[in-house]
């Protein structure tokens, strides 16, 4: 009966032994203190952060590699001075064409944690950072760290148990028969070692033993080599999915991004640049909810103008050239055409009869001035007489002239406002109607838009406008209507700033503000992704090549931003740019 | 005999955690992680001084390592080299005053080839 336990005791212990190699030779794949091995086929890697900057050092085939971004919103850091101290001293890192920084560093091939500083100097910023690479290797890698202290030997002990404990699920769920061959075959072994130790049958049982353990030992190194056949075939399909090809056979001589087993998403610095990924910080802010209203293009009532003949006559092109074409400048008071009012037949006899009335009493007042004149000298006529004759001669000279000036004077049709000529319908030889628009001033600088509101705004609040290319313009409240039109009331606002390209009648969508105040973080339009189970999530950038995603609770907010009502705090760093391709890598 | 070992590897764990901030120093400068070890430097006029301890705070022995100090000044980078002193001292010497609680970062090649390096904000 004392042979079963001997006997499950040596099973237990050849087991931990068959399951402890293959553990101990991937242990050198861990890179990173806190985090799980990426993958297999992806090169070491250190990383490093300050407020200014991200680095990522990976050293591949002796060339030590370093990406540096900016840290808040993940843009390469071009143009920069990147030094490195190697144990042969200070040495500067070379930019390559891909946007990173290299160096050739040999010293970097030795197994083991390998620990240095860069120093960065991008402008006016200068940051020195300290970055950490293991680079695995073999059986090399316990020795190469002595300094190792107790808490780092409890956390590799702790890795390799849960590794073992991982390894010893995966098998049992495979079915694998190295596992059950070792376990058969330590059984016997120890009944065998529990005979030697009655002293009976020596020699047989030391040949069982040989063989057994020659057994042992084969199955166990046809294990080895089966599990990591299987990974390089497992593997290749899911390089085969993500975003670069796929090299079977030779490592690659480029990391792929990944999707890792717990969800977050392993994309190396060279592929962040080809999806040109961009970060924001979140901030936590109190906004207003807005409406969208459908809007169009106005132009400001007070810097527009038209161009209207106030008489009915033939228009004509102004003294100094022709008609003012569509989009001229003019200027304020600028003669724009001319108006000659038509002479009917009956105004004209009337006229011809005036006219007549008037040169005959003016010849006869002519002379009654000479005569007067003559006869003031004399004392015979009062002076006041002669004033009053002459002042009646004054005045019919006058009326003759304003009636000479009538049949020939035109209308001249002014600028009312600087800006650009927006409509013209002025033909030459054309009969303008009283009160007919001939052309219409608008200054392109000075746009309003009038949108039509369901509830009262408020003034306080600006807005913005979307246009249908997906421009937004910032707008000012103007004001709004009391009277009611289609059922809403006319809100008018001013275009802000750049309002190049807009023109007269648009469309437009005006987002404005309400009274309701909401708490969140605002996030560009873009870094909210539907995910595959239709909820809302953004990436967060939890380190310089993770990014892992956030379900969120989202609300709309203006044009370009949603509100992140929750899922995400502030102070984090989330992709605004490229986040779809990020959901795209698998 | 197993519980206090585990209490002691649990504390240990904890500490390295929490310490990764910078904290004082016993010798009045900020004090960093560097690897496994603690380092302290203290930055006065232009000597750099470097103390080494392990995570419980008990002073290494500086023999034997040897070390770099790469700290901001006036906006431009200062390399400074550290040789042992003694106890658990580096020292060096900058060329110019460094000022007060310089930004940096420092490197150290331990006897046995083995590098760590630490920053300081």
């Amino acid at each position: 009966m004392s042979i079963r336990p001997a006997a499950a005791l040596g099973a237990v212990a050849l087991l931990a032994a068959v399951l402890a190699g293959p553990a101990r030779a991937h242990e050198g794949h861990d890179h990173g203190a806190g985090q799980p091995p990426v993958s297999k086929t992806i090169a070491p890697r250190g990383e490093a952060l300050t407020e200014a900057f991200e680095l990522v050092a990976v050293p591949r085939d002796g060339i030590l590699t370093l990406f540096l971004d900016r840290f808040r919103t993940n843009e390469p850091v071009t143009g920069a001075t990147v030094e490195v101290e190697t144990p042969e001293g200070p040495r500067t890192a070379t930019a390559t064409p891909e946007g990173g920084y290299a160096l050739p560093a040999p010293w970097l091939s030795k197994p083991g944690r390998h620990a240095f500083t860069a120093t960065v100097t991008a402008g006016e910023d200068v940051d020195i950072l300290a970055v950490a690479v293991t680079v695995p290797g073999g059986k090399a890698t316990a020795s190469t760290d002595p300094t190792a202290s107790s808490a780092a030997s409890m956390q590799a002990v702790t890795s390799r148990v849960s590794t073992i404990a991982r390894g010893i699920r995966e098998r049992l769920g495979e079915k694998d028969p190295a596992l059950f061959g070792a376990v058969a075959v330590a059984f016997l072994l120890g009944m065998l070692t529990t005979g030697l130790a009655r002293g009976r049958r020596s020699v047989p049982a030391v040949a069982l033993a040989a063989i057994g353990i020659t057994l042992v030992l084969g199955t166990a190194a046809f294990a080895h080599g089966a599990e990591d056949h299987g990974a390089e075939h497992h593997g290749a399909p899911v390089q085969g999915a993500a975003l670069a090809e796929p090299r079977p056979g030779a490592p690659a001589a480029s990391d792929l991004a990944q999707r890792l087993p717990d969800g977050s998403v392993f994309v190396p610095k060279p592929t962040q640049r080809l999806l040109v990924l961009r970060t924001t910080v979140t901030e936590a802010g109190i906004f207003h909810r807005s409406v969208a209203l459908p809007g169009r293009i106005i132009p400001d009532p007070n810097a527009s103008g038209v161009v209207q003949s106030s008489v009915g006559g033939r228009l004509a092109p102004p003294p100094p050239g022709p008609f003012p074409r569509l989009g001229t400048r003019v200027r304020k008071g600028e003669v724009l055409a001319t108006v000659t009012p038509p002479i009917q037949a009956v105004d004209a006899s009337d006229m011809r009869q005036t006219q007549g009335d008037l040169d005959q009493q003016i010849s006869i007042v002519e002379r009654r001035v000479d005569r007067y004149k003559r006869l003031a000298t004399t004392a015979a006529v009062p002076q006041s007489q002669l004033e009053d004759a002459v002042a009646e001669l004054k005045g019919l000279q006058d009326r003759r002239a304003a009636l000479d000036k009538i049949r020939q004077q035109p209308e001249p049709l002014v600028a009312p406002v600087d800006g650009v000529v927006a409509q013209a319908a002025a033909v030459a030889g054309q009969m303008a109607s009283p009160g007919q628009m001939v052309f219409q001033v608008v200054d392109p600088n000075r746009l309003w838009v009038e949108a039509l509101s369901f509830d009262a705004l408020t003034p306080a609040q600006d807005a913005t406008a979307r246009l249908a290319d997906g421009r937004t313009l910032k707008l000012a409240y103007q004001g709004s209507g009391l009277a009611d039109r289609n059922q809403a009331i006319p809100v008018q606002f001013a275009v802000q700033g750049d309002a190049s390209g807009l023109r007269v009648g648009q469309f437009v969508t005006v987002l404005a503000g309400t009274d309701t105040e909401q708490t969140g973080l605002a996030l560009p339009r873009a870094a909210v992704v539907r995910a595959g189970n239709g909820q809302d999530v953004v990436y967060e950038h939890t380190s310089a090549e993770r990014f892992e995603a956030r379900p969120v609770r989202i609300e709309p907010l203006d044009g370009g931003r949603v509100l992140i009502a929750e899922g995400v705090g502030p102070g984090k760093r989330v992709v605004t740019q490229g986040a779809e391709l990020l959901d795209q890598v698998r | 005999m197993i519980l206090p070992r585990v209490t002691l590897a649990a504390g240990l764990l904890a500490a390295t955690a929490a310490s990764a901030h910078e904290t004082a120093g016993r010798h009045g400068g900020r004090v960093t992680d560097a690897g496994t070890f603690h380092v302290e430097l203290v930055a006065r006029g232009e000597t750099v001084d470097v103390f080494l301890s392990d995570e419980g705070q008990r002073p290494i022995p500086a023999a034997g390592f040897k070390g770099t100090a790469i700290l901001v000044v006036g906006g431009k980078p200062t390399r400074v080299p550290l040789e042992p002193a003694d106890g658990n001292r580096l020292t060096g010497k900058a060329a110019t005053a460094l000022g007060a609680g310089p930004r940096g970062a420092v490197q150290l090649t331990g006897p046995d080839g083995g590098t760590a390096s630490g920053t300081f904000h």
